[in-house]
């Protein structure tokens, strides 16, 4: 199956004045498939914004490539066929909502009125569509945003903080459409702060920071198999710790004696030794991490931190 | 053409309703209004002064209008990043910015025509030795009559329809007031020089933009206002250099190199002919071809290097 | 995708190169035709914000306002600051052919001293205007006529430039700039409305007779007025323009012509184009001894007393008095060259003195105070000699007079001052005496009377005076003795 987005040792280098280059995206090497919705994650300053830029063609890269809907970045072609919600959407003030999907349905030469009716309708906002954009709240102008990523049926869909200052109402609408959109088809690449909706909604994610993937894969993988938890009776606390390891989380709940510990290789030996130390096996439940947890761990192991 | 045009139009809607420029416009339209209380002067020398006077107004507020237009259009698409969703759709560059280029000439093109108009019915007002209150209330209804049916009409007609009736119907009115008080050959004097100011402003805003491909607003401002200082002095200047003795063949050979990169404003400054009607220039109608020609070819030059720098631009 | 800078820059050098050639050599020396400001003149006299004004879309504005007030400064009397006014004024526009027009008037006429005499040193410049002017607003007679009306009018001589500039502004017929406007492709309204002020009026076309007639050259001024009254004819048989205006100016013409045709019968002009040589029986036979004398006393410090004897009785006659430097530069007996070149300038050099009065004759005699006192910038004086020249040319004597004279001075005569060199194709009367600065100044000798300062032709008797009663017309014998009381 073709890659939807591709790159590959992805650069961008930014000169300052001093003649000092700052590379704000490094060796990126990312792929998301055709189909999947695909979680770009990073703290601020990672380098989000500016890979999508050029994946937009709107900044060029210094060095490597990239390639959206196997096209080479910035590609007419490609922008037929790919549609970008920006995080913070602005639009000509003295426009109504229906004139600014007008306006934009006209940069694709798309001249319907109707669709553009429709698709506000889609996102609600068959009401207020010929107030002028100047008085719609952040949730509505993120809803026209919505509904003008859709003008051109794309087959991509580029959404920059999708969810960014909405009630939780508006959280799970937005949700919906995009999962209603990977059911129609689509791939959807949503850059967001909101960890716990990427890993409600997305297939695959990359997390990345100072300009580099430090994590890329299915959510699955990435989140599944990182601990287990082991349930024992009749088994000391003390002694439980004692064969678990230091790493090891021992817990009381009620009679059982729980451990919570990494997942690795020693398992079976740790059940041995908890049942040759006089207690029987409960349960034995491998545990998700969750995404957030993924995210800390993996930017602190980079270097990262609170920015 | 049609991505360019739809720039285009969202350009000039949004430039019309920038306060600034209406705070400009309004203060030219007014300047034309008072103008003709300036007479104390004998009647022969009113009408130069006068038409001097109101000339140099439209030709000065249009000037400013373009600059402040245009300096601040890229810049601000990018703060706003309106630029962002536009640059997403199949949109060339280039196609960005020769739309929000025409629609910076649209606006233009419009506050002008009303400037124009202004001076027109204000004329004609002063040239009218009968009734004059009787022409402006008659003017003053048509004008609203002309609003009321041009709103009436805006939900079931186009928006081009609609302008397209504005202007024919302000033509129209135009043609009955200068038929009515004789001045039918004096509109058409002023309508051509305004169109060359219109032309001018042209060339002023293609400046603008592609300064502002660069260039901070600020900078973009002194620059632009520079060069259109400079392209408007510069026949005269090289005129005296010219005919200067004591200065050298190095000298003279700069500033002809200069006068044939600066472009050139003090060109299109034609209203000599509408302040002194009695003369006739044969040749006239070519010589503004010329000029339209000269304008169109340098308008080029500026909009094709910015697309060449725009192209290249981190926005 | 970026665009392809590399192909387009051929395509952007040969759009400059256009642009570069169309300004250069297409707009540029049409605009400096018709639209240009003239910058061959102090710009300095402009203020700075006037100057950013005028340069800056409003010239014609600070041009009309400048007029303005240089209007006001001749009400006041301030000529010194008109002069600069007036060619900033045509520098900034010189298509405001008023300025030029009534420049050139005040400066050829308006600069006067006490005694309303002008500064004839600046009759050069005023027409050096109109002939710049004339130049830059070729599509109308008017200053070509302004032109040519100075040379006739107060130059008073050397009338063949008077007849090049009405010839130059009669060219400027309605009808022909009509069919030329018409042919560039106006309507008829505008090519009417353009051809009728800019094409030269009926009366204005008509002076180039008498032009041609103060030139010497009769015949042409009998053939104009033929032209002109068939003209006249024929628009009211064909019923152009108003009839009353028609007729008035067909009369006036007849009128003219009839009148030049009585004058050359009866001043044995046809007698010489039939290359006859005796005039008796016409009334320029005899000529007439004028008796021109004259004495110049210097009766105070720099004022002068002129008298003499001229022996024409009627009323009418006018002698030309100049004093001047016995060195002033382009000076011709009897006038100056007073055409020097078609550069504007307004400096006149404050060290020469020239000045030019008429004296009047009455009962024979003429007599006259000329004082020179009371304008010290006119008549600076600061040179040690001076001439002092008569001079008297029949072609501009009235037409009672030039009756007897006849067109070219064949009916005059003076024994001592007949002059048929200085002035070709007609005689005149020219005498010269020579003045010095201490007799003007009562200076030297001359110094509270010590010598008298008076200088006189030879053949002055200060007793001669024939007296009479009155003035007396006479056509054609210019009655050199008095009526018997």
């Amino acid at each position: 199956m073709s890659l939807a987005i591709e790159t590959k040792k992805l650069t961008k280098t930014y000169r300052s004045r001093g003649g000092k280059g700052v590379d704000v995206v490094k060796d990126l090497d990312l792929q998301v498939e055709r189909g999947e919705i695909f979680g770009f994650l990073g703290p601020n300053g990672a380098g989000k914004t500016t890979t999508i830029k050029i994946l937009l063609g709107i900044i060029h890269e210094t060095s490597g490539e990239a390639f959206v809907l196997e096209k080479e970045a910035g590609d007419i072609e490609a922008h037929k066929r790919l549609s970008y919600l920006p995080e913070r959407p602005y639009y000509y003030e003295h426009m109504t909502g229906l004139e600014v999907m007008r306006f934009y349905a006209s940069l694709f030469k798309i001249n319907d009125d109707a669709l553009c009716k429709s698709l506000l309708e889609r996102v609600n906002l068959a009401n207020d569509m010929n107030r002028p954009i100047s008085e719609y709240s952040k949730g509505m102008q993120q809803r026209v945003g919505l509904a003008q990523s859709l003008l051109n049926d794309p087959e991509l869909l580029f959404l920059d903080e999708p969810t960014g200052g909405l009630d939780p109402m508006a959280h799970k609408e937005v949700r919906d459409l995009i999962l209603n959109f990977r059911d129609e088809g689509r791939t959807v690449f949503i850059s967001s702060h909101e960890l716990s909706e990427i890993e409600l909604i997305c297939d695959r994610v990359a997390i990345i920071n100072k300009g580099i993937v430090i994590k890329q894969g299915h959510l699955n993988e990435l989140l599944t198999g990182a601990r287990i938890e082991l349930v024992f009776r009749g088994l000391a606390p003390d002694k439980a710790k004692e064969i678990a390891g230091p790493d090891a989380v021992v817990s009381q709940s009620g009679n059982s004696t729980v451990i919570d510990m990494a997942a690795g290789n020693n398992t079976d030996a740790i059940i041995d030794k908890a049942r040759a130390g006089g207690g029987s096996v409960v349960s034995v439940i491998p545990r998700r991490l969750r995404l957030e947890d993924l995210f800390v761990e993996s930017v602190r192991e980079h270097g990262g931190g609170l920015a | 053409m049609s991505i360019i045009l739809s720039i285009a139009r969202t350009t000039i809607g949004e430039a019309v309703r920038r306060r600034i420029l209406l705070v400009i416009l309004l203060i030219g339209i007014l300047f034309l209004v008072i103008a003709p209380s300036l007479n104390m002067l004998t009647p022969r020398q009113e009408t130069t002064v006068l038409k001097g006077l109101t000339l140099g107004v439209i030709q000065i507020t249009s000037a400013v209008i373009a600059l402040v237009l245009t300096v601040y259009m890229l810049p601000n698409e990018v703060e706003r990043r309106t630029i962002y969703t536009i640059l997403s759709k199949p949109v060339q560059r280039w196609q960005f910015l020769i739309g929000k280029y025409l629609g910076a000439v649209g606006a233009l093109g419009l506050m002008i025509a009303m400037m124009t108009f202004t001076l027109l019915f204000v004329y004609a007002v002063m040239q009218s030795e009968d009734k004059p209150a009787g022409a402006i209330a008659l003017f003053i209804v048509i004008l609203i009559s002309l609003v009321s049916l041009t709103n009436k009409l805006k939900e079931r007609a186009s928006g081009q329809v609609v302008i397209a009736l504005m202007a024919g119907g302000l033509m129209a009115t135009l043609y009955w007031i200068g038929m009515a008080t004789g001045q039918l050959e004096t509109f058409s004097d002023f309508g051509k020089t305004a169109a060359m100011f219109f032309i001018q402003m042209c060339l002023l805003a293609a400046v603008g933009v592609f300064f502002s491909t660069f260039a901070s607003p600020v900078v973009n401002f002194f620059l632009s206002g520079g060069v259109y200082m400079i392209g408007s002095l510069f026949n005269t200047l090289f005129d005296a250099v010219a005919e200067n003795a004591d200065m050298s063949p190095f000298a003279k050979g700069a500033v002809q190199l200069l006068q044939s990169i600066i472009p050139n404003f003090q060109n299109f400054s034609v209203q000599n002919t509408t302040v002194n009607p009695n003369q006739f220039i044969r040749g006239e109608f070519y010589h503004y071809m010329n000029l339209a020609g000269y304008g169109v070819l340098y308008i080029a030059i500026l909009l094709i290097l910015g697309i060449i720098i725009f192209d290249r631009k981190e926005v | 995708m970026k665009v392809n800078a590399a192909k387009l820059i051929p395509f952007l050098i040969l759009l400059f190169v256009g642009q570069a050639w169309m300004q250069r050599s297409v707009i540029y020396p049409f605009w400096g035709k018709h639209y240009a400001p003239r910058t061959d003149s102090d710009l300095s006299s402009l203020s700075p914000d006037q100057m950013l004004f005028a340069l800056a879309g409003f010239r014609e504005m600070i041009a009309g306002l400048l007029w303005v007030r240089a209007d006001a400064y001749f009400d006041e009397g301030n000529y010194d600051a008109i002069l600069p006014m007036v060619r900033i004024v045509t520098m900034l526009d010189p298509k405001q052919l008023d300025v030029y027009a009534t420049g050139m008037w005040h400066i050829a006429y308006n600069f006067t001293d006490e005694s309303h005499r002008s500064d004839r040193r600046y009759i050069s410049p005023a027409l050096a205007l109109g002939k710049e002017g004339a130049s830059l607003n070729d599509y109308t007679y008017e200053l070509w006529f302004e032109t040519g009306w100075i040379w006739y009018h107060k130059i008073d001589d050397n009338y063949g430039q008077a007849v090049y500039y009405f010839e130059k502004a009669n060219t400027y017929d309605y009808d022909t700039i009509y069919a030329d406007l018409k042919a560039a492709g106006l309507s008829d309204a505008e090519a009417d409305w353009r051809a009728q002020i800019n094409g030269i009026p009926e009366a204005r076309k008509n002076l180039l007779a008498p032009a041609h007639l103060r030139n010497g050259d009769v015949i042409a001024a009998r053939d104009l007025y033929w032209s002109l009254l068939q003209r006249a004819e024929e628009k009211i048989k064909t019923k152009q323009g108003d009839l009353f205006v028609g007729s008035n100016n067909r009369d006036t013409i007849e009128g003219n012509f009839d009148n030049i045709l009585v004058r050359m019968a009866q001043r044995g002009e046809f007698a010489r184009l039939r290359g006859e040589t005796d005039m008796t029986g016409y009334d320029v036979h005899p000529p007439f001894d004028v008796g021109f004398s004259v004495s110049v006393s210097v009766i105070d410090y720099k004022v002068l007393l002129v008298e003499g004897t001229w022996g024409v009785l009627p009323v009418g006659t006018r002698i030309r008095f100049i004093l001047r430097d016995e060195d002033y530069q382009g000076a011709v007996p009897g006038g100056m060259v007073w055409d020097k070149g078609d550069e504007v300038s307004f400096t006149v050099n404050p060290n020469e003195t020239f000045l030019q009065d008429q004296l009047f004759v009455r009962n024979q005699r003429f007599s006259r105070r000329v004082d020179l006192s009371r304008d010290v910038t006119m008549y600076p004086l600061t040179k040690q000699n001076y001439v002092m020249e008569f001079y008297y040319n029949p072609r501009s004597a009235p037409a009672h007079i030039q009756d007897k004279f006849g067109f070219n001075g064949e009916g005059m005569t003076d024994a001592n001052f007949l002059n048929s060199e200085i002035r070709e194709g007609q005689r005149v009367v020219f005498a010269q005496l020579k003045i010095t600065k201490d007799m003007l100044l009562r200076t030297g000798d001359y110094r509270r009377g010590r010598k008298q300062a008076v200088v006189t032709t030879p053949n002055y008797d200060p007793t001669s005076y024939t007296g009479g009663s009155g003035e007396v017309i006479q056509v054609p014998g210019l009655r050199s003795d008095p009526p018997s009381p």
